[in-house]
């Protein structure tokens, strides 16, 4: 599947702001990314830098009238998303286009069974039987590993890694295209995150499913994608395959998050913490958006921003410094 | 020199509906002044419990324990509140630990204002002093929690628990809700506050990598008990538990091509609600046989490095037999 080259979606120099009554946050400022079939991109990055925004403007799910896309297009299958009905876009919802949210606890209905929770996904995009929809459930649930005499059972009966397991059943019930996850294993515990990664891997890679995986664990990130972009203040800084980003950091915030992370070989040396916090979205700088907490700021880095280079082929940093060679 | 900390067959269990649950269950260990005690394991394992119990946020079931030579085991209220002046303990969520109503240097100087020994202007100075410390600017003397973010918030929290200069935290998650960048910026923070004032920690978290990188000792719990304690480094060098095994080889790595193979672990964690006498992991671990099915005893394997596994030589020459083949 990986070596397919058909461009699934792409997203064009998107920008998103929300609108309150005094302010605007512009939480994605120009993001380019494109995802082909079977591949599974990584978005990197801190609480803040507008990861959920670029997935929820995807499916189209923006908190009206706050969010605004003010920029871009999105296109998937050809089709340019943003000027897709309400009607059209519920059809690719669920269907060819799936979204998994942070919190299993909360995603799933807590009054209704969970079987039938699936079962609705399924009869919602396909004309079916009833029965037909519960058998489809039933095998949807053993292929992630729950047994389907746990059907008729309610969320709260489950585990927190179950009911992880329960919401991928459901986004993978109607085989879509495309799976937005959403920080999919960070209310887990490492084991029964290990086991879902593991699982979520096997399933696309069998059933082709294109993913955009948003996490902050770079560890998660080098076991489950092949590319990955590091979004830093609602843009892009750095992106590439994993071997690009992991072997060879050319923006110091990816180099900074690297160098942040307690090493497993090494104890009790102090870390190298990014001075310093994320610029507030509502006020953003002129210049480099990272410019402030960066070690190697020039003078140039506060007047303008920085476009994108590409150092590799394949590999691009929106850094100066990567301009000619690499810092 | 005495350990600071001794506790001996710690218990603590609650009561429910469907029976005892053992969220501790005889836990013992000693903690040398100016140290630090990882503790790990997985969500319900009983690691917060055991901080709080230690700190008598909590009634202990039964057991010792004992500080700076001292039996606290039963503290009469007195003796209490001059144990809170020794022991204190960071919380793990900085959103929901503070009183959203108290301003940044209300919450610091409230420990100092409930000792009663200090004069304003003493109080004042001090709680600067404190900010100073953790690193919060002057200029959020009067702010409130919600105007500031996670990072600052879990300065707040140490500042207040360093306010009477204790010799002793229970820190229980403190960086788990936080992003790398600033998560790295506290641990440092906490690394510099053990130097400068010989703090002695017990470093509750379930995240390895942290609590191999802060602590001098590890004690990784399943289900209330002790399963594996070894140094720090003795344990991810020789891993020899098996639920330890697969707990290690669930971390993702930061790196391409170095993921290591996945131990399996069938399941998901039994209840902790009258556990049958046996291994707890038993229902989990792949070396499972009928002598797991009796009571476990934490065992000295190698110096310093206590297992609780029936099984543990027999299982380890096998890996390392499979080593030398390969």
């Amino acid at each position: 599947m990986e070596n397919n080259n058909t461009v699934l979606l792409e997203v064009k120099d998107l920008k998103v702001e929300f609108h309150t009554d005094d302010v605007t946050v512009h939480a994605v400022n120009g993001v380019t990314l494109a995802l082909k079939e079977g591949e599974t991109l990584g978005l990197v990055g801190e609480t803040g830098a507008g990861k959920t925004t670029i997935a929820r403007t995807i499916l189209g799910i923006l908190p009206k009238p706050q969010g605004n896309v003010t920029q871009g297009e999105i296109f998937f299958e050809g089709a340019d998303m943003l000027r897709l009905s309400e009607k059209e876009m519920k059809k690719i919802r669920g269907d060819k286009i799936a979204m998994i949210f942070q919190d299993p606890m909360t995603a799933l209905n807590p009054i209704e069974r969970v079987g039938d929770q699936i079962a609705e996904a399924i009869r919602l995009h396909n004309r079916i039987s009833h029965a037909e929809a519960i058998c489809r459930s039933m095998e949807m649930l053993e292929m992630v590993g729950i047994p389907r005499e746990r059907y008729l059972e309610f969320p709260h009966q489950f585990s927190g890694g179950m009911k992880q397991r329960v919401v991928i059943a459901m986004a993978l019930a109607c085989n879509p295209k495309l799976l937005l996850a959403d920080e999919p294993t960070t209310a887990l515990d490492v084991t029964i995150q290990a086991q879902v990664l593991a699982l979520m891997r096997d399933l696309t890679h069998r059933l082709g499913t294109s993913v955009l995986l948003i996490t902050h664990d770079l560890g998660v990130v080098a076991s489950t994608c092949q590319s990955v972009a590091v979004v830093y203040a609602g843009e892009i800084v750095e992106y590439g395959t994993v071997r690009h980003i992991f072997n060879n950091p050319l923006h110091p915030y990816t180099k900074g998050l690297f160098d942040s992370l307690p090493n497993l070989d090494e104890s009790k040396k102090r870390l190298k913490p990014i001075k310093g916090m994320m610029p507030d979205p509502t006020n953003l700088p002129e210049g480099c958006t990272f410019c402030e907490r960066c070690d190697y700021a020039m003078e140039i880095c506060a007047r303008k921003k920085p476009a994108e280079y590409e150092p590799e082929e394949g590999h691009t940093v929106r850094c100066f410094l990567a301009d000619k060679e690499g810092i | 020199m005495a350990p600071l900390l001794e506790v001996q067959n710690l218990k603590k269990y609650f009561k429910t509906n469907r029976g005892m649950l053992h969220a501790v269950d005889d836990v013992s260990f000693t903690l040398d002044a100016g140290k630090t005690l990882g503790v790990v394991g997985e969500s319900g394992c009983g690691k917060s419990t055991l901080g709080r119990t230690i700190l008598h946020l909590i009634d202990s079931t039964d057991g010792k324990i004992l500080f700076d030579g001292r039996d606290i085991s039963n503290p009469t209220r007195r003796e209490l509140s001059r144990l809170r002046q020794d022991m204190q303990i960071i919380f793990q969520d900085p959103y929901s630990s503070l009183n959203p109503r108290m301003s940044v240097s209300e919450t610091i100087m409230e420990p100092l204002k409930l000792r009663k020994k200090f004069s304003n202007q003493e109080i004042a100075e001090r709680t600067k002093a404190l900010m100073d410390t953790v690193g919060l600017a002057e200029r959020f003397w009067n702010t409130y929690p919600h105007e500031l973010d996670g990072g600052r918030r879990q300065r707040i929290g140490i500042a207040r628990a360093l306010a009477l200069g204790p010799k002793f935290i229970v820190c229980d998650e403190p960086v788990s809700a936080l992003d790398v960048s600033i998560q790295a910026q506290i641990l440092n923070l906490m690394l510099d506050l053990q130097e400068q004032r010989n703090l002695t920690y017990i470093f509750i978290t379930h995240d390895l990598s942290v609590v191999k990188y802060i602590s001098d000792e590890i004690m990784v719990m399943y289900l209330g008990q002790v399963v594996e304690k070894a140094p720090s480094h003795e344990l991810f060098r020789s891993t020899l538990h098996p639920y330890s095994k697969a707990l290690l080889s669930a971390i993702p790595i930061p790196k391409v091509d170095a993921q290591r193979e996945l131990i399996p672990m069938k399941g998901e964690v039994t209840s902790p609600i009258n556990p049958k006498p046996g291994c707890r992991f038993s229902a989990r671990c792949p070396y499972v046989q009928d002598k797991c099915h009796e009571p476990q005893v934490l065992e000295e394997i190698m110096p310093n490095h206590f297992v609780s596994c029936c099984r543990c030589r027999e299982i380890n020459e096998i890996t390392e037999s499979v080593k030398g083949r390969n």
